[in-house]
């Protein structure tokens, strides 16, 4: 599904040059629940931005679903990220003047599905994420946990082949952060999503079947299947 | 841009307008609205003063068309054959000949030099409406000698205060005026009628017939000028090659001709005010809508950020907030189109005054779509270049960067 080799990212701050990865291969299967984990600095969140076609990297190789994905151009790039891939961010961002199933339909009409169809699917999945009594809420009517379960009813209404996540938990407190955690480790089982997620709370590592500790920019080590799955 | 693309940007564009800042909304529609009104507004009343000044040129100083003497003759000669030539010219629909002399007026201790002016009433009633603004006593009569016509200004008030030119100070229906011509001759007149056109150069003066003229000058089939009125307004520079076609030797002046030097100066110093008024209202229109948008994106900059990372065309974004651009200033023209209703009906029932009469704004279609077209213009502009800038970052950059 994934297939990163020799992922090389460098940065320039002026004239200093910032190796955030330093040659990083290594691949995820369809169905995985996989965790990217390591101290601040070694190079997560510019793995997880490179997977997600967010940013680009100085020299390597990139496969998903067997698509050579760095030789797209932007324009497909941008129609892969809306057809194949999802995401969640820290802090939810959602649209404030759509309510919670706008935003969460608005991918789905952009890639022109029609209207009864995408009402029918948006009120499924917020259904799914148990949102389905608070569709018609708008943002500032919704918890911080709730918000975060319409972005992640966002990241998967399109039924993407993987779902990417930037420290989903980091602005949500430890309960809130648990049922978002259960949330994905649900659509992971029963839905078989893919799913790579960056963290850096270590009691998030009981929900991961495999986790890749980077350090420095690069792979320090992975660990197989943690979770109670086996 | 498919049309599935741009049905997300209205659907984005029209859920922004619904939940949006409302404030933010109608402070910018109502700007929008009076930049229209400005825009609209002076050029219409540059051309409610051209429509005014024709007007009143045709219907008090000069008909549609002046006869002048030939070359550096003084009068016309064999008027009445004249006359009679030139009535007789299809699309000719009456002429009045003209005689025109400086006087010194005395009324009281009151002394003041201005023009007389001289017809024949019944022919005059062809040509000019100066009959039917008649507002104290009666107007002239063919066979009238010892009677005379006074232009408001020239009557004047009793109260000088209230006078805008020097007056006689408060002539009356009855009164009697004495009258020195240039040639010497005193005449002493009963004032039988005064005269408000609110045109000065018409109410600043005074009326005699020719019968009378003739008698004070000693002349006889003879005028100073010769207006013409035509059936088809506008028409005055084809009547013109018209009447020379028909043996008219003596010069002929459309009204506009006659009237250039006064209202060509004012029509090109009032487009030079118009020109820099629409200008500055346009360059207001730029600044606050880019500003709106501006403020507006780099609010948004994570947020525009993460909807292109989920896949949002960055087009589907800025073509949102173009078609919220468009709707401020849709709402603006409408609402400016009320304002410039209100306003004009206002001066309609009370018209501002000028040298050349009372002016009504003028509004033609031209001019409003004109008006709307540069304003949907710059709105677009002013719209798009900040959206297309905020929404053309770097994905990554937005998103960090935003707040």
């Amino acid at each position: 599904m994934i297939t990163a080799r020799s992922l090389v990212r460098i940065y320039r701050l002026g004239n200093v040059e910032v190796r955030a990865l330093r040659g990083v291969s290594f691949e995820i299967g369809g169905g995985e629940f996989v965790g990217i984990m390591g101290p601040s600095g070694s190079g997560k969140s510019t793995l997880l931005h490179i997977l997600g076609l967010l940013d680009h990297p100085t020299s390597g190789d990139l496969a998903i679903d067997g698509i050579n994905v760095l030789q797209c151009p932007e324009r497909r790039r941008t129609l892969f990220r809306l057809n194949k891939l999802g995401y969640v961010f820290q802090d939810y961002a959602l649209v404030p003047e759509l309510t919670a199933r706008e935003n969460v339909y608005l991918p789905s009409m952009v890639r022109g599905m029609p209207r009864d169809e995408y009402m029918a699917a948006s009120a499924e999945i917020l259904g799914e994420v148990g949102l389905g009594e608070r569709m018609e809420h708008r943002q500032y009517e919704l918890s911080g946990g709730e918000q975060q379960r319409v972005a992640i009813a966002r990241a998967l209404v399109n039924r993407p082949s993987i779902l990417f996540a930037d420290e989903p938990c980091a602005n949500l407190d430890s309960v809130t952060s648990k049922n978002i955690l259960e949330l994905f480790k649900k659509l992971n089982e029963d839905l078989n999503q893919t799913i790579v997620m960056v963290s850096h709370e270590d009691w998030h590592i009981e929900y991961f079947c495999r986790v890749i500790y980077l350090k420095d920019g690069s792979i320090e080590r992975i660990e197989e299947c943690k979770t109670t799955r086996g | 841009m498919n049309l599935q693309n741009l049905k997300v940007s209205a659907f984005l564009a029209a859920r922004t307008i619904q939940r949006g800042n409302k404030g933010t909304l109608l402070l910018t529609i109502a700007i929008t609205a009076l930049v229209f009104v400005n825009l609209v507004f002076q050029p219409s009343i540059l051309s409610g003063i051209v429509e005014t000044f024709d007007r009143q040129s045709i219907d008090f100083n000069y008909g549609n068309l002046v006869v002048e003497p030939k070359g550096d003759e003084s009068a016309i000669d064999n008027v009445e054959s004249l006359t009679r030539k030139i009535n007789r010219i299809p699309g000719v629909t009456g002429t009045s000949p003209r005689y025109e002399t400086g006087a010194t007026f005395t009324w009281k201790s009151k002394t003041l030099n201005r023009q007389v002016v001289s017809f024949t009433p019944s022919d005059e009633v062809t040509v000019t409406r100066i009959h039917e603004n008649v507002i104290e006593g009666e107007f002239l009569s063919d066979g009238d000698t010892d009677q005379i016509l006074l232009g408001i200004l020239l009557a004047g008030e009793t109260d000088e205060t209230k006078d805008k030119l020097e007056s006689l100070g408060g002539v009356r229906v009855g009164d009697t005026v004495e009258v020195t011509y240039n040639n010497g001759v005193v005449r002493t007149y009963r004032v039988k009628g005064i005269v408000e056109t609110l045109s000065i150069g018409v109410d600043s003066v005074a009326y005699v017939t020719n019968r009378e003229m003739a008698s004070v000058l000693g002349i006889e089939d003879s005028a100073s000028t010769i207006l013409v009125r035509i059936d088809e307004q506008g028409a005055e520079d084809k009547m013109k090659r018209t009447l020379q076609r028909f043996g008219i030797q003596e010069e002929i002046k459309t009204f506009r001709e006659k009237a250039q030097g006064f209202i060509g100066d004012a029509v090109t110093s009032f487009n030079i005010i118009n020109v820099i008024s629409i200008i500055v209202s346009l360059i207001i229109t730029v600044v606050v809508i880019f500003i709106v948008v501006f403020i507006n994106t780099v609010n948004k900059r994570k947020q525009i950020g993460i909807l292109k990372a989920i896949g949002i065309d960055h087009r589907i974004i800025v073509n949102s907030y173009v078609m919220q651009v468009v709707f401020i200033a849709a709402c603006g023209t409408v609402l400016g189109l009320v304002f410039i209703a209100l306003i004009t009906a206002y001066l309609s029932y009370s018209p501002l005054l000028f040298p050349g009469g009372p002016v009504v704004p003028k509004i033609e279609p031209a001019l409003i779509l004109r008006s709307i077209v540069s304003l949907f213009a710059v709105s677009i502009v002013a719209g798009y270049i900040p959206a297309w800038k905020t929404a053309r970052e770097n994905i990554l950059d937005a998103i960090r960067g935003g707040t």
